[in-house]
């Protein structure tokens, strides 16, 4: 199937009533969950996956899929009318966002947004589709050893990438990994770390984990520190920017799109990072940095667009070789594999109308976006007053009745709970929950790779060094080891001495 | 920022490294050429032991240690908040069959709307309303509820 007809394949498909009822669902519930603090896209996805089992694979992975890039459009309302980010991604629009709304310019910082998130987010689809099929391609003469290497250079690249302490986001993914092996040992049959519980011989499952790491935990750290909110009190007029606005947002627009695509490409919270990318560049190469954090427009475009962006180059790993680049792909492939889809090379030609459905998806839920978030900005402004104290028993009882409904097996939700207080204590100890959760979904995965190789070469370690990618990717994995481990070790000597 | 207290996850780090490589090693490593279930879960089991001890040497290092606990303190006003949350959600895991969906997702949404907010009126209208439509909203979605005292209705 070449371009074109695939294009019309997923036209085809996500204009269909269903579809287009649950992408708008999707990138009406990103939306919301974006304009409202204390619970994210993650959170969301993960509450709502249960639901999904019911459904078509295309109309579930529609609806997760407008989750997540619905969530970046949202997150910049919070932001520049609160100066609270409504989600992580967000952060950097704090800065010139709220202060143009300060100056009187909701409307255009708020315009600026969605239209930039909209250039960035088609960009981001067209380089995807572009991108995908070479890399499909290729990636159909990986085998186990270039796969292991693969996901291990991903791990590598998502403690690179972490927020916090190196060491932290290693430990991190140990433990996910870790976790991931519970459960019947595919290769063996031998059950593992089960304790004789038959709700864990089939390992323990993605959304109570992911639920309880970032939904419970979300909703016990805000339990002690009360979010307050203090709408600006604004008239929101002028949305559509001036021409000058459009001037001096073009350039960033444009930047952010590429940055963000790129960046997104890679393993590790693309989105956030390409922000804080766009937005330092910005102020690097412009004439006048010094406007920037009083309200400069440009400092809203670039990030914004930027992190849309990076929702589309997201998908590029997961579609092409089936490797999840953060937690909401990994949600993805969770959602994926629940119908039996494998995401993957194979993935354009076993099943085409799940993935021209989802690019096509992509693109008419961000016009939706478009629409829902500059004629009804009203609405995402009301929705901000909602107090806290009526949120967060509803979040708790999404989180409920969504791990009940997995299994219809309590268990799943004590297994959440129990998730739940660990990913509060850790994040009290200032661990990132990222890196553990995505590690826990290709944990199996890299085992499963890692066995085959072995089995495969007869017990020779040297299989990974011997086949030229694998060999060139985890020499870029020791590289990056090597220089994080060194800036830290650097680090950590300078306090001892000072 | 260096707290005292951070120092004890990785001591639980290095202990769940240990009782992994243990549990691994019983389940059999076997060898390079058929690696057996125990080989993937040891080998992350030593790394995770070798990393804590080496984040817990430079931890010790460290000249610079903060008495206080700001999170701790700044979390100490709310506290029974979060017990009372965590209560009641083990309770809904305890009480969801045999009291059924309706009566047991409406106590435990009085308790949690009523952890941030005190007018009866209010929560009872809320708890109420809510159980019903989640009932109906996601009886519709297919998922199936236990019935539990309200079988026979």
């Amino acid at each position: 199937m070449d371009v074109f007809s695939g294009i019309l394949t997923g036209f085809q498909t996500v204009l269909d009533p269903v579809n287009l009822l649950f992408c708008f669902g999707g990138v009406f519930i990103g939306t919301l969950v974006g304009v409202l603090p204390g619970i994210g896209p993650v959170g969301a996805m993960s509450i709502l996956l249960p639901t999904t089992y019911g459904l078509s694979p295309v109309s579930s992975i529609i609806m997760l899929a407008g989750i997540f890039y619905g969530a970046m459009y949202g997150g910049s309302t919070t932001s520049i009318l609160v100066n609270i980010p409504g989600e992580a991604a967000s952060v950097v629009t704090c800065l010139d966002g709220y202060q143009m709304a300060r100056k009187g310019r909701a409307g255009p910082a708020l315009g600026i947004s969605a239209l930039g998130s909209f250039i960035g987010g088609t960009f981001s689809i067209f380089a995807l589709v572009f991108l995908v099929f070479p890399l499909a391609q290729t990636a159909l003469k990986f085998g186990p050893p270039e796969y292991f290497s693969i996901i291990f250079m991903s791990m590598i690249i998502l403690t690179y990438m972490a927020a916090g302490s190196f060491v932290k986001a290693i430990l991190m993914v140990l433990i996910g990994l870790i976790l991931g092996t519970v459960g019947i040992d595919s290769v063996s049959g031998v059950a593992r770390f089960s304790f004789g519980s038959t709700s864990l011989l089939d390992g323990m499952g993605l959304v109570p984990v992911a639920m309880g790491l970032f939904g419970i935990a979300e909703v016990l750290s805000n339990l002690e520190v009360e979010i307050k909110r203090s709408i600006l009190e604004t008239r929101i007029k002028h949305l559509l920017p001036t021409l000058q606005d459009w001037r001096r947002s073009i350039g960033p627009i444009i930047r952010g799109s590429f940055i963000g695509f790129f960046l997104g490409i890679l393993p590790g919270p693309s989105p956030v990072v390409s922000s804080f990318l766009s937005y330092s560049i910005e102020k690097k190469i412009s004439r006048d940095p010094g406007a920037f954090g009083q309200g400069a427009i440009e400092g809203v475009a670039g990030p914004e667009t930027a992190n849309n962006a990076a929702t589309g180059g997201s998908f590029v790993p997961l579609l092409a070789l089936g490797i999840p680049p953060n937690v909401s792909m990994g949600l993805l492939l969770g959602a994926l594999m629940i119908h039996n889809i494998i995401p993957g090379p194979l993935l354009i030609t076993q099943h085409p109308n799940v993935f021209w459905g989802l690019i096509t998806s992509m693109y008419v839920g961000n016009i939706m976006l478009v629409l829902l978030n500059l004629p009804l900005i009203g609405i995402w402004v009301k929705v901000l007053k909602i107090p806290y104290r009526l949120l967060m028993p509803l979040i708790l009882l999404c989180c409920l009745i969504g791990a009940y409904s997995i299994s219809n097996n309590v268990v799943d939700i004590v297994i959440m709970v129990i998730f739940g207080i660990v990913g509060y204590i850790l994040r009290k100890f200032d661990y990132e929950m990222a890196p553990l959760i995505l590690a826990f979904v290709l944990g199996p995965m890299l085992e499963k790779h890692f066995r085959t190789s072995l089995i495969m070469s007869d017990g020779n370690l040297l299989i990974f060094l011997e086949r030229p990618i694998s060999c060139v990717t985890l020499i870029i994995s020791a590289l990056l080891l090597i220089s994080t481990g060194f800036s830290y070790y650097r680090k950590m000597k300078g306090r001892v001495i000072t | 920022m260096k707290h005292k207290y951070h120092v004890i996850p990785i001591f639980f780090w290095i202990g769940l490294g240990l009782l992994v490589m243990i549990l691994s090693y019983r389940l059999g490593l076997g060898g390079l050429r058929n690696p057996g279930p125990g080989l993937m879960p040891f080998l992350l089991g030593f790394f995770l032991c070798v990393i804590a001890v080496y984040f817990l040497l430079t931890f010790l290092s460290r000249k610079q240690t903060l008495e206080g606990t700001a999170h701790a303190e700044q979390g100490r006003i709310h506290v029974w908040r979060l017990w009372l949350v965590l209560a009641s959600l083990f309770a809904y895991a305890l009480l969801l069959e045999p009291l059924g969906f309706l009566i047991t997702t409406f106590l435990v949404l009085l308790i949690l709307f009523g952890t941030l907010d005190n007018r009866w009126s209010t929560m009872l209208i809320a708890s109420l309303l809510t159980a019903l439509i989640a009932y109906c909203l996601f009886n519709y979605l297919g998922v199936q509820f236990p019935k539990g005292i309200l079988r026979g209705f």
